[in-house]
């Protein structure tokens, strides 16, 4: 009795590992950038750019892509990660805490973002998704806006912390921290998103999603309390935004200036990526990072000044003949083949 | 106790009144046959007791409780599943995806596998077996009915509508539906509601009672036969002559 119970447990947990297979692309892209980062020095600052493109269009994807929900306003989310980051070493840094106090800032930037994806969530995402998304224009503008009128947080002014930094952990680990670990941090979080989409693909909620994705009033019918899933999946994805904006920015550049982080261009960015890669797909927001911050790198050093005329309509190309983009096509060809194991 | 009780239900769009003061009953496990003309409020019917849309009058009560203000998800819950007139599978979706949708998300809240289990019985018992693993938006209209009915059943209602669901088949494959709806109907207790729009023919076959709706009212309420041979009905059909339709 008590081996056979052991074979089905077994068994169930290699059943639950192979749902786990299709991160293994996702992982190993991740991994090939921080090695080739480590390999090659000189290379780390290009890196960097993709790393925070995958991490971006993984965060975002995770609400934009699983809900077919555009947040034109996504942008402020990675704001209040970076005011996150900078309130918490600012409040910490004499508290002899040392690296403690950039975890400090981490769950801060979260917070921050968390909360207010509570409240845009509570108020928009009643809307049907065209309306959501005119309602969510104009957040990220309405957060520079108070924070310059107020004189919230140094107001236009912005908050800076280098010597903060200096002063709770040293100058040297300070530098580490900001020119390396910054951006590892950027990695791991687009590792955890990538794990938790997965995760949401593969459990009630994804279906969920993919239902009032397709039709919300068909959802509904079928007993989906479609609100519940809409603010699960907006939520998750700004809490992923916080973070990211908490190290990408928060703690890597050591200052925040409103004018920089509530920057709509970083939204429309991810949404470009996304459908680049693959709405609602895993490995998408990898791909479609990579081939962003490749293009835009490369034609910036080929075509200085112009690379966004040349930019622009190879995107819109792209997006129209593979409007299901690079994964989404790919899925369909190798559907029914081994493939199909590891690419979700 | 009935199982679905409407008492002076009325729903307008504007002037128009699609549904107009309408009361009914209906019993656990009946299966009941639902006919009027283009435009009677027979799908409009369907919205208001699935909760897409709110009467402006009246009540809907379901095994006792009032869920008239109840949002449709939660109608679901309680055990109210529905066809689309249009099928509405989720179309990116695989057959099977869409059928374990109504399984994890019906009457009974079941995991994933589970769901998958259920949903693969129903694609079975429908006849989709060979489309389970096929993007659904890719399948023929009549195909993506069985999807609807399938994904119905699955979340295992207590009542469940379907909206001209036989349209379009040959009838043949209207014959087997029938049969498979009353084995389905008696085997898992389920008040079944069908709209025969075009089959009036079927609609004596499987109905015991037939409710005739014109102009967003109840015209007659009986059993099948006394229905479909009832003067006020023959005329509605302006003496097309009922049973030939
Ligand atoms: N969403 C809607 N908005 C406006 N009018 C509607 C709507 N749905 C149905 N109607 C109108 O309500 C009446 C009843 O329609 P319907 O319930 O679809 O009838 P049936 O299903 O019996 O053909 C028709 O006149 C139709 O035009
Ligand atoms: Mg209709």
């Amino acid at each position: 009795m008590i081996s056979v119970g052991k074979s089905v447990n077994s068994q169930q947990s290699i059943v639950n590992i192979k749902k786990y297979f299709p991160l293994l692309p996702v992982y190993g892209i991740y991994l090939l950038l921080f090695l080739i980062g480590i390999i090659y020095p000189e290379m780390w600052s290009v890196v960097t750019l993709l790393a925070f493109y995958c991490a971006l269009g993984q965060a975002f994807n995770i609400f934009l892509g699983m809900t077919g929900y555009v947040d034109f306003g996504y942008v402020a989310f990675l704001g209040l990660g970076a005011y996150g980051m900078a309130l918490g070493i600012d409040v910490s840094h004499q508290t002899g805490l040392n690296i403690g106090i950039i975890f400090i800032g981490i769950i801060l930037g979260l917070l921050m973002a968390t909360l207010l994806s509570l409240v845009v969530g509570a108020v928009a995402l009643r809307l049907r998704g065209a309306y959501f998304a005119i309602a969510t224009i104009g957040v990220n503008e309405g957060f520079r806006y108070l924070i310059e009128g107020a004189k919230l947080w140094g107001g236009s002014e912005g908050l800076i912390y280098f010597r903060q930094l200096n002063e709770a952990m040293g100058r040297e680990k300070t530098n580490v921290i900001v020119t390396f670990w910054a951006d590892v941090f950027v990695l791991v979080i687009a590792a955890i998103s990538a794990f938790i989409t997965l995760y949401y693909m593969r459990s009630k909620i994804g279906y969920a999603l993919t239902a009032l994705r397709e039709d919300e009033d068909a959802a509904k019918v079928m007993g989906i309390n479609v609100t519940k899933y809409k603010i699960l999946a907006f939520i998750t994805s700004a809490s992923m935004a916080g973070m990211l904006g908490a190290t990408s920015w928060g703690l890597k550049y050591t200052h925040v200036f409103p004018a920089d982080v509530f920057e709509i261009h970083y939204t429309v960015e991810g949404i470009v990526i996304i459908l680049l890669g693959g709405a609602g797909t895993l490995l998408g927001p990898a791909a479609g990072g990579l081939l962003y911050g490749l293009s835009k790198y490369w034609l910036g050093a080929m075509f200085p000044g112009i690379q966004l005329l040349i930019f622009a309509p190879i995107i819109l190309i792209i997006i129209v003949a593979f409007p299901e983009g690079i994964v989404g096509t790919m899925k369909k060809k190798i559907k029914g083949t081994v493939l199909e194991r590891y690419i979700a | 106790m009935a199982l679905l009780k409407l008492e002076n239900v009325t729903k307008r769009f504007g002037g128009l009144v699609a549904v107009d003061k309408m009361s009914l009953e209906i019993k656990e496990g009946e299966f009941i046959g639902i006919v009027g003309p283009n435009g009677s409020g027979k799908t409009t019917l369907y919205n208001v007791i699935s909760g897409v849309y709110f009467p402006e009058n009246g009540s809907i009560i379901f095994e006792g409780s009032d869920i008239t203000k109840l949002p449709p998800y939660r109608r679901a819950h309680l055990g109210i599943g529905r066809t689309f007139q249009i099928p509405r599978p989720f179309s990116s979706a695989t057959v099977r995806e869409n059928v374990a949708v109504g399984a994890m998300f019906g009457r009974l809240s079941v995991n994933v596998e589970e769901s998958l289990e259920t949903a693969d019985y129903y694609i079975g018992l429908v006849g989709l077996k060979a489309h389970r693993d096929k993007i659904s938006g890719a399948l023929t209209p009549t195909e993506k009915k069985l999807i609807e009915i399938a994904r119905a059943l699955a979340m295992k209602p207590k009542l469940l509508l379907l909206d001209e669901v036989m349209a379009g088949m040959h009838p043949e494959s209207i014959e087997k539906m029938i049969r498979l709806l009353k084995e389905v109907s008696e085997e898992e207790k389920i008040a079944i509601v069908s709209m025969v729009e075009h089959i009036m023919r079927a609609v004596i076959g499987f109905a015991k009672r037939v409710i005739v709706m014109y102009r967003g009212a109840k015209l007659v309420d009986a059993p099948a036969q006394e229905a479909l041979n009832d003067p006020r009905v023959i005329e509605v059909y302006l003496g097309k002559g009922i049973r030939d339709a």
